[in-house]
């Protein structure tokens, strides 16, 4: 029993990071029709710059995630505007093209910087946990699900009670139509995009506190963001969220299948995901268009 | 006096093709002007020019009396200009009343109201369009006249100072095309400019104080609809001779 309720905290802590790092990916596919295959390179720059903030001035690492936040927002706002926006009426290919790009870019970029050496942020509370009668909660771990969470919260917000966040939902559901009630294109555009690198950069400021960080490390990211908004269903905040634990949950108990369980908890992890995708094609929580 | 929009030698290609070939009008303002035509006359075509959604490839569209070819979409609309579409394009993610109230948000330059004020603005919008009780249903749930009534009630609610409607009656029964009617006129006497294109001759000789008719690009004939409807290459090009006779007969 122990065991088992050690299991669903594992996959929820998990499943925490994951939520983080889908719902900027989820944001910016649903709204643009981009999948971005740079988000894994955004997660690992928000996961540098925490990193190096840290290490150089020595500030709490929970404190530099708003300045990920912001500093990947403009990053964002900035490629959309200038790069992205050129292409996005293409033909899906060219999309993948430039953001596969981007990600080369941005990974090789980060080794000339940091070389390829494995960095971590370690405090002095890194280790420290909350024993719950056996069962080890790791604080950092504990609060990074918290933040994930407030950060899907906040984006939900945003996008529901805010002017931006209507454009945004506007241009998502029709550019035509947007445009014509008076909607600058590429500004929500540049807006969305920014708002998906920003999730990015929280979630690999919180990654950078849990494990030791290459300039390679996002690829898996990326991946896993993909599976996450397809298990929870494109198009909502919450779905992505639900998509993100759910992912967690099963990865913790294919890893503790005894015998080869861990060697295949990713190929279970995926089948699920075929599962889901041939029982309920919108994903869990999705709606049909 | 400065005509609201005035539309000298309009033209768009596609290709060798030319779909508005140098259409030249002017409108005043709270004028409401018919579009007829044959499929094919141009008459889509010449509202996305004027919306900026197609450059123009030779002429100019002066808005009162400044050019505004050229201009982004986005940027034609917050000026004044409200447009729908004759397939409707509704946000399909949101409810009747947040459809409305984007609207409300972005469209005019000249006020960029709160949040609040444009839901007011919404439900003030749903009323004159008569969509009031229908305000918190998400789209899907909406009939074929409401979703038109919805785009309607979406670019009314841009505050508009001229509304280009693009066949809003189109397969609507004769109970629903008066309902219609009835929200059009009450656009029309709030203040604002409407051109309507139209392939119900009701509604034209029903509301229209003028009638350009488009054939292959070009224009046709620009007048009084009694007098246009009986022009003899309308009804050759458009209405056809059975309409004719019903029309003098009647």
């Amino acid at each position: 029993m122990a065991d088992l309720v050690q299991l669903v905290i594992i996959g929820l802590l998990a499943g925490g990071i994951y939520a983080a790092v889908g719902v900027g990916f989820s944001l910016v596919w649903g709204v643009l029709n981009i999948v971005n295959l740079a988000h894994g390179a955004l997660v690992i720059v928000g996961a540098y710059l925490t990193w190096q903030i840290f290490t150089a001035s020595g500030l709490d690492p929970f404190l530099t995630l708003p300045i990920d936040a912001v500093a990947l927002f403009a990053f964002g706002y900035v490629v959309q505007r200038g790069v992205i926006n050129r292409i996005i009426r293409a033909p899906l290919l060219f999309t993948f093209l430039l953001t596969f790009g981007l990600n080369l870019i941005a990974v090789n970029v980060l080794l000339l910087i940091f070389k390829s050496d494995f960095r971590s942020v370690t405090t002095a509370y890194s280790g420290a946990g909350l024993d719950l009668g056996g069962i080890v909660v790791p604080y950092i771990r504990l609060a990074a699900l918290g933040i994930a969470l407030l950060v899907a919260a906040a984006l939900a917000l945003l996008l529901n009670r805010t002017r931006v966040g209507l454009a945004i939902q506007a241009v998502g559901s029709d550019r035509d139509a947007a445009q014509l009630v008076g909607i600058d294109l590429r500004h929500a555009y540049a807006v969305t995009y920014g708002l998906g690198a920003a999730c990015a950069g929280v979630a690999g400021g919180l990654i950078a506190m849990i494990q030791a960080i290459t300039p390679t490390a996002g690829e898996p990211y990326t991946l896993q963001a993909f599976v996450v908004v397809i298990l929870g269903g494109l198009g909502r905040v919450s779905a992505t969220v639900v998509g993100g634990l759910v992912f967690g949950l099963v990865e913790a108990f294919a890893q503790s299948i005894p015998g080869s369980g861990s060697v295949f908890a990713n190929a279970i992890a995926f089948g699920v995901m075929v599962l889901v995708l041939v029982t309920r094609p919108q994903g869990l929580l999705g709606r049909l268009r | 006096m400065t005509p609201q929009l005035d539309l000298r030698n309009v033209t768009k290609r596609f290709g060798g093709v030319a779909a508005v070939d140098g259409v030249t009008f002017s409108i005043a303002k709270g004028e409401i002007l018919g579009v007829i035509g044959p499929n094919g006359a141009g008459k889509t075509t010449l509202l996305n020019c004027i919306s900026g959604v197609y450059r123009l490839d030779g002429g100019d569209i002066r808005w009162h009396g400044v050019s505004i070819a050229g201009l982004a979409p986005y940027r034609v609309a917050r000026l004044g200009v409200g447009r729908t579409f004759q397939i409707v394009k509704p946000f399909g993610s949101m409810t009747v009343r947040e459809n409305v109230a984007v609207g409300a948000l972005f469209g005019s330059d000249s006020e960029r109201p709160p949040l609040r004020a444009a839901f007011d603005r919404a439900d003030s919008v749903l009323e004159l369009v008569g969509l009031r009780m229908k305000a918190d249903l998400p789209v899907s749930a909406l009939t074929i006249p409401d979703r038109k009534r919805l785009e309607v009630a979406r670019a009314v609610a841009t505050r508009p100072k001229l509304l280009l409607l693009d066949e809003v009656m189109a397969g609507l029964n004769n109970v629903e095309i008066d309902d219609a009617l009835e929200m059009v006129r009450a656009v029309h006497e709030t203040g604002v400019t409407v051109v309507l294109i139209e392939h119900v001759m009701r509604v034209i000789v029903g509301v229209c104080e003028r009638v350009i008719v488009l054939d292959l690009g070009r224009t046709l004939a620009d007048g009084q609809p009694d007098v246009v409807l009986r022009d003899e290459r309308v009804i050759q090009a458009y209405l056809g001779e059975r309409y004719a006779r019903r029309l003098r007969g009647g």
